[in-house]
């Protein structure tokens, strides 16, 4: 009989985030209004964009592109605000936007069977390259208004930054769908093992396309998010979003070979990063050792989850009596 | 049948001949297109130019021929050679010796090139994650050392070792590049390595079971890697005699994209170091000529963004091809 386990590795990563907000809401003045709505505002792009990359992970698939696919999303969104287009069209044109990008990354892997992390890579490379020749100044837009910065701007009670609402909003429905949702098992069986998948009557390719679809429409939320919280948009400063989002979705115990870990830990491992990172801002370390420590973060996180400690824990077991996972 | 007829009959001369020949015929087209275009194009100075500015890419290429045709990958080679001519510049900066600089930075991307090795040989992480972080890790210790510093003032001696030409024209470094290419070429055509190497992409386990320490291999591969990034960071020093923080950004992509180009499968097992040195050659035309053109080095990363993407697709519609035509050359 398996029973439940309560303590499991996201509810340990739970317990260090608390852990580190209370330390340093003791030793920082974090604490303040200032620092808590600033962590809300800046981690709540980070959080969707973590379950959108932990689900392209899933499959065994990745996207280097997601940072610059975010640029386009909110140069589309931004470019139409400046014509005084309402919201309500200028949100759906940006996720459309993000979806067709992300679904032209996954289309190429699926159909010619090449490794998604080349494809997106390439990618990457004609998005900035795009920016730069096409784009008129680059893609920087300005002086962006009311219509388009109400929202980023806006907060229940004074404290909650509405964007928060929509990125927890967006983890629970995601978190929802991975549990009772076939789409959601597929994602596993098809990074877990392929060819069981197939027997099991999935079609992985037909999965791959789908999830690549709605990280794209997941990666257009995250970049109106991001997008509306300031009054000018430059697509080009999105690039290198996709390792804080691969950085928070390993961190919370996601694994990179895809077929195992949870979106609630990819949620906290969002937190993790940002707090990890401005512990450093508050220690003085200068914004771009923020590079180097996600290039380790990553590593040790990685290593943590597709290591085989099985050896190891036996030899721990050895020392009293064996508690098997029946 | 052995290994040694299953890997060659699987990368069979004739297929490779017809790709190259392909290939080459590409570079010869793209000479011709920039020429009509832009006459001054044909000059001997400008060819011989395209030859100069390959120098690092061509360098690095090689090394990660080696390593695409393990299934691996190294996306951190730009930053690596970022790191080392960081290094170069600040310790020039503070001993004023060309040698001990230049010793370090060879150090220092040797070191690099280990640390990749290490992690990929050692643990289950796979090539594209440890690199991908490995990158970050490199390109942040190289702004922590520079901050937004720009180091210069290098002495003509240093200088001299990427702007002497060979009979007033031949640019010193396509030399260099010859000269480590024939080296690669016969390690990887004739050598027990390279052959190793097409058998871990092919089928590792295979290998491990014949009693093939694969593991010395993958190792040393990315520790060659990491040393030809500290050669091309010193060959592009002395070309551009200014280490900045924002050099060798886009390297990455034009490495990949030379080896790519040059057929050696992004799977692995299949692979040409020849293949890479005319994809090289070809990237080499389209900068020079896209600069000829006046177009900005951002329609380039553009274009080679495009083309890596449709090599990709490219190969693997030849592989696809070569399945369905029968597994004759596998029986």
């Amino acid at each position: 009989m398996k029973q439940k386990r309560v303590v499991t590795r996201e509810f340990i990563l739970g317990l260090i985030v608390l852990a580190f907000l209370g330390f340093m809401a003791l030793t920082t003045n974090f604490s303040s209004r200032n620092g808590l709505f600033s962590m809300m505002l800046d981690v709540s792009p980070t959080i969707v964009g973590a379950i959108a990359m932990s689900l392209v992970i899933f499959t065994g698939n990745i996207d280097i592109s997601a940072g610059t696919i975010l640029g386009f999303v909110s140069f589309t969104a931004g470019e139409l605000a400046v014509y005084g287009v309402p919201m309500i069209l200028f949100v759906p044109a940006g996720i459309l936007v993000g979806m067709l990008l992300a679904g032209l990354n996954g289309w190429i892997t699926v159909t010619f069977k090449v490794p998604s992390i080349v494809v997106t890579l390439a990618m990457n490379m004609v998005h900035l390259g795009f920016y730069a020749t096409f784009l008129r100044n680059s893609g920087w837009i300005e002086n962006l208004g009311d219509n388009f910065t109400w929202f980023g701007r806006g907060m229940f009670f004074g404290v909650v930054p509405y964007i928060f609402i929509v990125s927890i909003v967006v983890a629970a429905l995601f978190i929802f769908i991975m549990k009772y949702f076939r789409f959601g098992k597929a994602l596993y069986a098809v990074g877990g093992n392929r060819q069981a998948a197939i027997y099991a009557g999935i079609n992985p390719d037909s999965t791959v396309i789908k999830v690549y679809l709605v990280e794209g429409l997941l990666l257009g939320i995250a970049g109106l998010l991001k997008a509306v919280t300031r009054s000018d948009v430059l697509p080009s400063s999105f690039q290198g979003r996709e390792m804080t989002f691969i950085a928070a979705a390993v961190v919370g115990g996601v694994n990179i070979m895809g077929g195992s870990g949870r979106l609630i830990g990819a949620v906290f491992g969002a937190l993790l990063v940002y707090l990890l990172s401005t512990v450093m801002i508050y220690m003085g370390f200068q914004d771009y050792y923020q590079f180097a420590l996600q290039g380790v973060i990553i590593l040790i996180a990685v290593f943590i989850t597709v290591t085989d400690f099985s050896a190891f824990r036996k030899k721990l077991d050895k020392t009293g009596p064996a508690q098997g996972e029946s | 049948m052995d290994m040694r007829q299953m890997i060659s009959s699987r990368s069979g001369p004739r297929i490779g001949v017809t790709y190259q020949v392909a290939l080459f015929m590409l570079l010869v087209f793209l000479v011709v297109l920039f020429g009509i275009l832009q006459p001054v194009f044909f000059s001997p100075d400008v060819l011989f130019n395209v030859t100069a500015i390959i120098g690092e890419i061509g360098i690095m290429a090689l090394g990660m021929t080696f390593i695409i045709t393990t299934g691996g990958i190294d996306l951190s080679v730009g930053y690596n050679l970022q790191l080392c001519a960081i290094v170069f510049g600040s310790v020039y900066a503070k001993t004023h010796s060309v040698a001990e600089a230049a010793a370090l930075a060879v150090l220092c991307g040797t070191a690099c090139g280990f640390l990749n090795g290490v992690i990929i040989s050692r643990t289950k992480i796979p090539p594209l994650v440890t690199t991908l972080a490995t990158l970050n890790l490199f390109r942040g210790i190289s702004m922590i050392v520079a901050g937004s510093e720009t180091y210069s003032g290098f002495p003509e001696g240093f200088k001299s070792i990427s702007s002497t030409f060979l009979f007033d024209i031949v640019p010193i470094q396509f030399l260099y590049l010859l000269a480590l290419f024939i080296v690669f070429n016969l390690y990887y055509t004739r050598g027990t390595l390279g052959r190793n190497l097409k058998g871990i992409g092919f089928n590792e386990k295979v290998l491990v079971f014949s009693g093939i320490n694969t593991r010395r291999s993958l190792l040393f591969i990315y520790t060659l890697c990491g040393f030809m990034c500290s050669l091309a960071a010193l060959i592009y020093l002395g070309r551009l005699s200014a280490a900045t923080t924002s050099m060798g950004n886009d390297l990455n992509l034009q490495v990949i994209t030379a080896v790519v180009l040059g057929g050696t499968s992004i799977m692995g097992g299949i692979g040409s170091v020849s293949g890479t040195f005319i994809g090289t050659l070809i990237i080499g035309v389209l900068r020079k000529g896209f600069t000829l053109l006046n177009f900005s080095g951002n329609i380039f990363n553009f274009t080679l963004g495009l083309i890596l993407i449709v090599a990709l697709i490219v190969f693997a519609l030849l592989e696809e091809r070569k399945k369905n035509a029968g597994r004759s050359g596998l029986t």
